[in-house]
C-alpha cells in the first residue's frame, strides 16, 4: 500500500513593509493528513489560503520551515530524486519549454527520469494516441493552442508512468473543455490505483472528484473528510456553503 | 540514478542555439572587433602621419630675416605677418596655428593647448633649432671658425635595438580588451534568459518538480552559458587575427612591424578567454539567479560590462606587468595576463594561478548559489 503522509507542515514567509520593518506570517500552520492509493484528495480553500505552497512543499520545491512529507515512508532530507522520480506536478503557473517541439520534451521527461529509450518512445506514441497530440508531436510548443499545451502538459506528467500526482489549480483559466480534458485524466489515473492531491477553488468540481477534501483558510485546515461528512457537520447541501457555514461567512477583510 | 547534468545542459543548449537573441548576442557581438581594430588602427594612421600643411600657418609679429625666411620656406612653413593684435585675432578665429612675438632677443610662441598648436609647437621648435644653428654658423664663419669643428664636437646616434612596436602593441591589447568585452556583453543575455527568464516564463517550476538535484540545475545552466561565452570568445579572436593581418596591410604605421599575435600568444589568448568566459559566466548566472525577473536581472548585470573592460584598460595603459598577486585578482588578472603574454613575457605560475582563481571563485559563488536555490526567495519571483 503506498501513502503520502504530511505531518504538521508550516511554511512562514517574510512580508517586509518597508526597509526596516518585516512582518513574519505563516501561510501553512501546522498541516497534517494521509493520502492512500486510488484517492482524490482534494485541497479546498479560497485564494490565499496557502493550498499552494502546501502543495509546493509536498512536491518537494519548497522546503517546510517545520514538519515533514514522506512517501512510502521515504522523506525528501534522504531521498529528494528517489520520491520526486514518482511524482507528478502540474499547476496552472507551471509552464513549457516554447522551443522545445511535443516529443523533444517528452523525450527530455523520459531521459531525466531514467526511462530507458525503447520504453521512451513506446510511451510517447502510446500517449500521442490517447491525448490525441499526432498532429502537433513535433511541433515547436510555443505554436500550440491553450488546449494543445494542456494536453502536453498531461502527458509531460504521465510520460514517466508516476504512483503520485500533485495538481495545483490546474483547470483554473482554463475553458470548458481543456478543464474536462484534465478531469478525465484524474479519474482515468484513480481508476490505476495512483493517489492524487488536487487543489482547487472551484468547490463545485471538487466535490465531484474527490474521494476527501481538506479544506483550509488562512493557512490552517479548517475541516476535513468526505464531501457527505463535511456537508452532514455544516449541516449544508454543498461543499461552497459548508465552506462558508465554516468561516462565517463572507468576510470582505484582508 | 545517473546525474542529470548531462540532459540540463542539453536542454539549456537547444534553447541557446534556438532563441534568436541568444545566438545575435553570441555571433554579432563579435562582428564589432574588426570595426574596432581597423577604425582604431585608421585612427593612429591619421595622429601619425598628420600632414604638415594642417599646423603651418604661423603668424610672425616681427620683420622676419632673410635667414628666417629661408628656414621657414625650407620648411614649407606659411608666413603670415602682422602686428601682435592682428595675428591674436587671426589665431582667434583659428586662422593661423600660432604666433610668434620677439622681444629683443627673446622669441614668443603664443598659443593654447589644443592638438594642432602643440604639433605646430613642436614644428616651431625645430624651425627655432635650426635658425640658432644658422646663427652660430654665421657668427663662426665671420671670426673665421670652421663651424663643423665647434658645432660637431660631439656627435650623437641613436641605435634602436628593435623596431619602435608601440602601435603594434597598443593595438593587439586593445583587441584582447574588446574580446573581453564581447564575452562579457555576449554572457549577459543568457544567462538572465535561464534564470531569470525561466522564472517569469513559468518553466523553472517545472524543471523544479523533476528529479534533478539543484546542484545539476545550476552546473547545466553554468555550462551551456560558458560554452556559449567561449565560442564568442573564440569567434572574437579569430576576428582580431583577420583584422589584424588586414590592418598589417592597409595601414603604413605598422610598415616594418609584426603586429599578428605569436602561436604562442594565441595558445595562451585561448586559455585566457576559456578561464575569463567561465568567471563571466558564473558571475553572470549568480546574479541573473538572484534577480526576480528578466528586467531586474539585467540592471543587476549593466555595470558588470564596465567592470570588465576599465581594470583591464587602466592597468594596460599604466603598464601594469603581472605578479602572482596581480594573477588572483578578478578582471584585472585576465588583461594584466595577456599583456604579458603579448609582451613575449609568459609567466607560467602566473597563467596557472588566474586558471585556479578563476576556479576557485567560480566554485565558491557557484556553491553559494546552489544553496539559494531551495529559498522561495530566488525561486519565485512573487
Amino acid at each position: 500500500m503506498h501513502m503520502v503522509k504530511v505531518d504538521n507542515l508550516k511554511k512562514k514567509f517574510v512580508k517586509y513593509k518597508n526597509k526596516k520593518e518585516k512582518e513574519e506570517f505563516y501561510a501553512n500552520n501546522g498541516i497534517s493528513f494521509e493520502a492512500k492509493d486510488g484517492e482524490i484528495i482534494g485541497i479546498l480553500g479560497p485564494n490565499g489560503a496557502g493550498k499552494t505552497t502546501l502543495l509546493r512543499m509536498i512536491a518537494g520545491i519548497l522546503e517546510p520551515t517545520e514538519g515533514t512529507v514522506s512517501f512510502d515512508n521515504l522523506n525528501y532530507k534522504n531521498n529528494e530524486i528517489e520520491i520526486k522520480k514518482n511524482l507528478a506536478y502540474l499547476s496552472g503557473n507551471t509552464k513549457l519549454y516554447d522551443t522545445l517541439s511535443t516529443y523533444e520534451l517528452l523525450r527530455m521527461c523520459t531521459d531525466i527520469y531514467g526511462v530507458p529509450k525503447d520504453v521512451a518512445e513506446k510511451r510517447i506514441k502510446e500517449l500521442s494516441k490517447i491525448l490525441n497530440m499526432d498532429s502537433f508531436l513535433y511541433n515547436k510548443i510555443g505554436n500550440l493552442s491553450t488546449g494543445q499545451t494542456q494536453r502536453v502538459n498531461i502527458a509531460r506528467c504521465l510520460v514517466h508512468n508516476p504512483k503520485y500526482y500533485i495538481l495545483d489549480e490546474a483547470t483554473t483559466g482554463l475553458d470548458i473543455i481543456s478543464s474536462q480534458i484534465i478531469l478525465d485524466f484524474i479519474k482515468q489515473e484513480k481508476q490505476k490505483g495512483k493517489t492524487i492531491l488536487y487543489s482547487t477553488h472551484y468547490m463545485e468540481e471538487a466535490e465531484n472528484i474527490c474521494d476527501r477534501v481538506i479544506m483550509i483558510n488562512k493557512g490552517a485546515v479548517i475541516n476535513s473528510g468526505t464531501p457527505d461528512k463535511i456537508k452532514e457537520d455544516t449541516k449544508t447541501t454543498n461543499l461552497r456553503d459548508a465552506f462558508f457555514a465554516m468561516i462565517g461567512g463572507v468576510s470582505y477583510e484582508e | 540514478m545517473k546525474s542529470n547534468l548531462w540532459n540540463i545542459l542539453k536542454k539549456e543548449l537547444r534553447e541557446l542555439f534556438r532563441d534568436k537573441k541568444s545566438l545575435a548576442m553570441m555571433l554579432i557581438i563579435p562582428i564589432f572587433i574588426p570595426l574596432i581594430v581597423l577604425g582604431m588602427s585608421a585612427l593612429f594612421e591619421a595622429q601619425a602621419n598628420k600632414d604638415v600643411e594642417e599646423y603651418n600657418k604661423i603668424g610672425f609679429a616681427y620683420e622676419m630675416t632673410d635667414i628666417e625666411k629661408e628656414i621657414a620656406n625650407s620648411m614649407n612653413i606659411e608666413i603670415i605677418n602682422g602686428t601682435e593684435e592682428e595675428l591674436k585675432q587671426k589665431y582667434e578665429n583659428s586662422e593661423i596655428d600660432l604666433y610668434i612675438t620677439k622681444d629683443g632677443n627673446k622669441y614668443i610662441i603664443n598659443s593654447d593647448a589644443s592638438d594642432t598648436s602643440t604639433y605646430a609647437k613642436e614644428y616651431m621648435g625645430a624651425y627655432f633649432d635650426a635658425y640658432k644653428q644658422a646663427l652660430q654658423q654665421q657668427y663662426l664663419q665671420e671670426n673665421n671658425i670652421e663651424p663643423s669643428e665647434i658645432l660637431n664636437i660631439i656627435t650623437v646616434e641613436e641605435n634602436v635595438f628593435e623596431e619602435d612596436n608601440f602601435f603594434a602593441s597598443y593595438i593587439k591589447n586593445y583587441a584582447f580588451l574588446f574580446i573581453i568585452m564581447a564575452i562579457t556583453v555576449s554572457a549577459t543575455y543568457p544567462s538572465t534568459d535561464t534564470t531569470a527568464g525561466e522564472k517569469e516564463r513559468g518553466t523553472l517550476e517545472t524543471l523544479l518538480t523533476f528529479p534533478i538535484k539543484s546542484r545539476d540545475i545550476i552546473i547545466g545552466k553554468f555550462l551551456g552559458v560558458s560554452l556559449s561565452s567561449i565560442i564568442t570568445g573564440l569567434i572574437s579572436l579569430v576576428l582580431a587575427i583577420v583584422s589584424l593581418v588586414v590592418a598589417q596591410d592597409a595601414f603604413s604605421i605598422y610598415e616594418g612591424m609584426d603586429i599578428m599575435f605569436t602561436p604562442i600568444s594565441i595558445v595562451f589568448a585561448i586559455v585566457v578567454i576559456i578561464a575569463y568566459s567561465i568567471f563571466i559566466s558564473g558571475l553572470c548566472i549568480s546574479v541573473a539567479s538572484t534577480s526576480k525577473t528578466f528586467k531586474e536581472a539585467q540592471s543587476a548585470l549593466t555595470p558588470l560590462t564596465f567592470i570588465s573592460f576599465f581594470p583591464g584598460m587602466i592597468a594596460f595603459m599604466m603598464g601594469v606587468v603581472g605578479t602572482p598577486l596581480i594573477s588572483i585578482i578578478p578582471f584585472l588578472n585576465y588583461t594584466v595576463t595577456f599583456t604579458d603574454i603579448n609582451a613575449g613575457n609568459v609567466d607560467l605560475l602566473n597563467i596557472f594561478l588566474m586558471f585556479v582563481s578563476t576556479i576557485v571563485y567560480i566554485a565558491i559563488v557557484l556553491a553559494y548559489i546552489i544553496k539559494q536555490y531551495k529559498s522561495e526567495k530566488v525561486l519565485f519571483s512573487k
